[in-house]
């Protein structure tokens, strides 16, 4: 994977993201929990996700952030030659070496994409 | 619908039998490094920065010598678990502090649930809680003698 360093960031952030979703539900903590997990370090992982949105352009960060509003994930790797958010299949002009650097939109349903 | 046997979901070439690192973060990168290695990961820094993470909200090394790092990103396709076992034992924080010498790491793509890779959890931890399938566990050299002890 080739992408720009500031996609890069964005796409931690949403692994990020991801796991304190994962720590904020109470139901699946607690299922952790009982499996003899520890749980504790919510403060850490909003401190890590702050510093690590800091990196991120704002207008970038904005928009992924709206994204996420909408979709669980928002960003995707793509297979075949579809996006695997809403299956809809994409336009040649997506798999241009022009653009293979970069997080690109699927038009149908807005979500950030990039060829692993 | 029949539960996945538990055997199922580990792979011979997801092994590793003498992990060589001794402190936490190296052990983990040795891991993240194999799966790399076999092609089962799209980029190693996604998963290194989404484990270190996980380790914050409290070590995954629960005791008794076992961890289990685990969680979900988008640099996997699909649920992977990599077998490592280590003779001398990891320093890995684990709960009760002794050194950890067995390692399931689980991995989930992040457009999968938090149940994905739940119910595989409890039923690894479940077999760790076996004092005898414990022992054979340390000892395990090779991808039979481990599938006998999950699958017996």
């Amino acid at each position: 994977m080739v992408l720009k360093e500031e996609h890069r960031l964005l796409i931690a952030l949403q692994d990020l993201d991801i796991m304190i979703r994962e720590v904020k539900d109470k139901a699946t903590a607690d299922e952790f929990k009982s499996l003899g997990f520890k749980m504790e370090g919510l403060d850490e992982l909003l401190k890590a996700r702050e510093e690590l949105a800091g990196k991120i352009p704002i207008d970038l960060l904005n928009r992924y952030e709206k994204l996420a509003e909408h979709y669980s994930v928002a960003i995707l790797p793509v297979t075949g030659d579809m996006c695997l958010g809403c299956f809809v299949k994409l336009p040649t002009s997506f798999f241009s070496d022009a653009y293979k650097h970069e997080l690109q939109t699927c038009e149908n349903c807005g979500r950030l994409l990039y060829i692993p | 619908m029949e539960p996945t046997k538990l055997t199922t979901f580990f792979k011979e070439n997801l092994c590793i039998f003498n992990l060589r690192s001794h402190k936490k973060l190296s052990a983990l990168r040795e891991m993240v490094k194999h799966l790399a290695k076999e092609k089962m990961i799209s980029d190693e820094e996604f998963i290194m920065e989404m484990l270190k993470h996980r380790e914050s909200l409290g070590s995954t090394g629960l005791g008794n010598g076992v961890a289990f790092p685990h969680g979900r990103s988008i640099a996997i396709k699909n649920l992977t678990v990599l077998f490592a076992r280590s003779a001398n034992g990891v320093d890995f924080d684990a709960l009760d502090e002794k050194p950890t010498k067995i390692f399931f790491l689980i991995l989930a793509p992040s457009d999968s649930g938090a149940e994905t890779y739940l119910s595989l959890l409890s039923e690894l931890i479940s077999i760790m809680q076996k004092p005898k399938k414990l022992k054979k566990l340390y000892e395990v050299r090779d991808f039979e003698s481990l599938m006998e002890v999950l699958g017996g």
